[in-house]
């Protein structure tokens, strides 16, 4: 079977408008909701996660069924029909393809519960006049059951399932859900999130860390605590990370450092002036060291819609250049990243962070705001960000040169983080409705960046192709047109930018920040 | 991969029917399943809606020119999948003696369809021919669904003499009881005291029933509208017993 596709959804949206928009758009049938209960089983030592799978038991109204999932590529291995208990060894299923896969990994260990999740989901179908089904679109929304007992949900996605021999069918919904939905595919792990949601991946014993804040605690201890988050969540994507299980991972750590180095930056009157300079350093150098490999992995993901932009006989042009980018992503992997992440420089810096963060805090701090009440420096922190991004934006036109952008597209960024890592600080609906407006902008300013450093990047690498004699026929042609493609769109986010902008700065949209960031009038003017 | 071919000299005994049901259970079971559908009358491909057409036609596949890969097509089924007919395996024999060493040229178009799938099955047409002689080489076993007659009986002799003559070595004869009528005094004898082939391990028998002609009409599997019925249980026996025999040497 081939791979399904991901589209996320806001958790926000509602799977029956999804559905009904789908069956609107695309002339799909839809059949009546499922609800699922799906069940996570791993040897205690994840001998079937290191393998990149994971057995799950799905029951529902339907009966039950076990499968043998691959984590990356959203296929089934093997599967049985069952209905019952799952035994602890699979010597006790009936026999066949999944007992002897499962026989064969697990050795003489037995299988243990990892995490539950529960599935809503929609099933939709295209079918041709024979009423025979060409591709599947599920509809679904993930949850899951957290410590408390409370239900939460995890995540919504569309999930287009191409069928095999009926590529075209599952393409005409991929574009029409790229194009006229606006929606962009994910290659995630879907099994990795859900376990690490669970606070249950095999590879990372951490839960999800939810920081507790409030405004009236010290700041530079509020700062520490969301540091030391992202400090954990940087050693939770390390083995998978080394590993090389899966594109996420090194995605999530680089998060992890660009966050941390964007608050050591903005909330510099908290910190001492060494500490900030000397971490600030180490954390810009493993920016720098994980930035390449991020890049290809980018290219390589980016790799499908790179040929869809290219005339279908012309495709087979772009095969060396595909070739070129993995060869570059494992060598970069496995000569710079893997070995960087098992250097000494890494481990001790992890060491010092470590101690600065679990230091005592200081009675009387030599920074000016490192004990004054969190609410109020963050709040007076990410006012003046906001304001400086109006006056940012307001001074680019369409003549500005691309690095005034990319300031602004820095400053965004900064402001993002400020609001995400203090997001308790705020009152959710007010917070959500300013992080979409932000989001909006970002995804502007995004687009035109990575068009550009991409155009630029493709044309290096195809030039290198040609140096080594790695062209085909067809590759000189089809890089051109790509790059045309991807110039034409930059074109387009480019003169879409003042639109974008003017709305983000519109006057409802200053109110809403205003009242969400500005420092209350009583505290004296800075 | 085990690959099972519904195979029969006589024609309407139920081949396509066992091979529909058959593959569909195989894949319900969990097993990644291809069912290939060599009859030019294409009824298995019309049983699961799909169009009996193979771009290059049997030419093609035989010159390799295109993959058999690419003329895969999933079915409604999770896991199953199937290679439709095509009008053009009516000249299969034709094409085959052009072919160096005609008599495995199936056993070699398939082989690499072997990390894909767990069961292949094989919808062949009815006679003893050149294409047949090409199953029975790549085929592990031949399902053979047998009506309880005296004469349907001989013919089975007949053929298990040919492939033992032929040397087939690795093939095994599994038949099985088909279209059984209770209501016909000799078949019900014949069922009650199989004997040669059939007679042990005797995998079961399809009795005869309405709902296997519904399949016709519903384009779908029995298990899939008729699961109570007495065929669609009699075919999950069958599947069961057969995957038991198979499992044995
Ligand atoms: N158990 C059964 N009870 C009633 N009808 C049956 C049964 N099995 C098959 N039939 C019907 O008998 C006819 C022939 O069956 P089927 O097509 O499966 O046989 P076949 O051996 O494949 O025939 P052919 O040699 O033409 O390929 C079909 O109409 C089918 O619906
Ligand atoms: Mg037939």
């Amino acid at each position: 079977m081939p791979n399904a596709i991901f589209f996320p959804l806001p958790t926000g949206e509602r799977l029956t408008g999804w559905r009904d928009r789908l069956v609107r758009s695309n002339a799909l049938v839809a059949d009546a909701v499922q609800q699922v209960r799906r069940d996570f089983y791993d040897s205690f030592d994840g001998r079937l996660s290191r393998t990149g799978t994971m057995l799950e038991h799905e029951r529902g109204a339907h009966g039950g069924e076990l499968r043998l999932r691959v984590c990356d590529g959203q296929r089934v291995r093997a599967a049985l029909a069952w209905d019952t208990e799952v035994p602890r060894f699979p010597a006790a299923l009936a026999p066949g393809e999944l007992r002897r896969v499962l026989e064969k990994r697990l050795g003489p260990r037995a299988l243990l519960p990892l995490a539950s999740v529960r599935l809503r989901r929609f099933n939709l179908r295209a079918v041709d006049a024979e009423d025979k089904t060409r591709v599947r679109v599920r509809v679904e929304s993930l949850g899951l059951r957290d410590s408390q007992g409370r239900f939460r949900v995890l995540r919504k996605h569309l999930c287009v399932q191409p069928l095999r021999g009926y590529s075209k069918d599952a393409q005409r919904i991929v574009s029409c859900l790229e194009q006229d939905h606006g929606l962009r595919p994910l290659c995630a792990d879907l099994c990795a999130l859900i376990l690490t949601a669970a606070g249950s991946h095999p590879l990372d014993n951490s839960a999800v860390r939810a920081v507790s804040l409030r405004a009236d605690m010290r700041a530079d201890a509020a700062a520490r605590r969301v540091l030391q988050a992202q400090l954990a969540d940087m050693q939770a994507q390390e083995p998978g990370l080394i590993a090389d299980l899966d594109s996420e991972f090194l995605h999530d750590f680089r998060i992890a450092v660009r966050r941390s180095r964007s608050l050591l930056g903005e909330l510099k009157r908290l910190f001492p002036r060494s500490v900030q300079q000397r971490f600030g350093d180490d954390f810009a150098w493993l920016s720098a060291v994980t930035s390449e490999a991020r890049d290809l992995d980018v290219y390589l993901l980016n790799f499908a819609a790179y040929r869809r932009a290219v005339p279908a006989r012309l495709r087979p042009g772009l095969d060396p250049l595909q070739a070129l980018l993995r060869d570059k992503r494992q060598r970069v992997h496995s000569e710079q990243l893997a070995v960087q992440l098992q250097s000494r420089r890494y481990r001790a810096f992890k060491q010092r962070w470590q101690d600065y963060l679990d230091r005592p805090l200081a009675r009387r701090p030599t920074a000016p705001e490192a004990a004054k009440p969190l609410g109020a420096v963050v709040r007076r922190r990410s006012w003046r960000r906001y304001r400086r991004i109006l006056r940012q934006g307001a001074r680019i036109g369409p003549e500005s040169p691309a690095e005034e952008l990319h300031g602004l597209r820095k400053a965004c960024k900064k402001l993002r983080y400020l609001l995400d890592s203090f997001a308790a600080l705020y009152p959710p609906a007010d917070l959500e409705a300013a992080i979409r407006i932000l989001k909006k902008l970002q995804n502007n300013l995004g687009e035109i960046q990575d068009l550009e450093v991409q155009g630029v990047a493709l044309n290096r690498f195809a030039m290198e192709l040609r140096r080594r004699g790695e062209y085909n026929a067809n590759t000189g042609a089809a890089v051109a047109a790509l790059l045309e493609t991807l110039q034409r769109r930059k074109t387009q986010a480019r003169e879409a930018f003042e639109t974008r902008f003017r709305r983000f700065a519109r006057a409802g949209n200053q109110r809403l920040f205003r009242r969400l960031l500005k420092p209350e009038s009583a505290e004296p003017p800075r | 991969m085990i690959t099972l071919a519904c195979y029969n000299i006589k024609g309407g005994v139920g081949k396509t029917a066992s091979a529909v049901n058959l593959a569909y259970l195989a894949a319900l079971g969990g097993a990644r399943t291809l069912l290939w559908d060599l009859d030019a009358q294409g009824a298995a491909s019309f049983y699961f809606r799909v169009k009996a057409r193979v771009k290059g036609g049997s030419r093609g596949l035989l010159r390799r020119k295109r993959k058999l890969e690419a003329a895969i097509k999933a079915t409604d089924y999770p896991r199953l999948d199937l290679l439709p007919a095509d009008f053009s395996y009516r000249n299969l024999d034709l094409l085959l003696q052009q072919q160096r060493k005609p008599g495995t040229r199936l056993r070699k178009l398939i082989k690499p369809l072997r990390g894909d799938y767990d069961y292949l099955f094989l919808d062949c047409p009815p006679g003893i021919t050149l294409a047949s002689e090409n199953v029975f080489a790549a085929a592990d076993a031949l399902l053979v669904p047998t009506i309880p007659t005296t004469l349907a009986l001989r013919t089975l002799e007949q053929l298990a003499a040919f492939c033992g003559d032929q040397g087939y070595p690795g093939l095994r004869l599994l038949p099985f009881f088909s279209m059984v009528d209770r209501r016909k005094q000799l078949q019900r004898e014949i069922v009650a005291r199989p004997d040669g082939l059939l007679k042990k391990p005797a995998l079961g028998s399809i009795p005869y029933a309405t709902e296997v002609e519904q399949m016709g009409l519903r384009r779908a599997p029995l298990e899939t509208f008729g699961r109570a019925g007495a065929a669609a249980t009699a075919y999950r026996q069958l599947w069961a017993q057969l995957q038991r025999a198979l499992a044995s040497p």
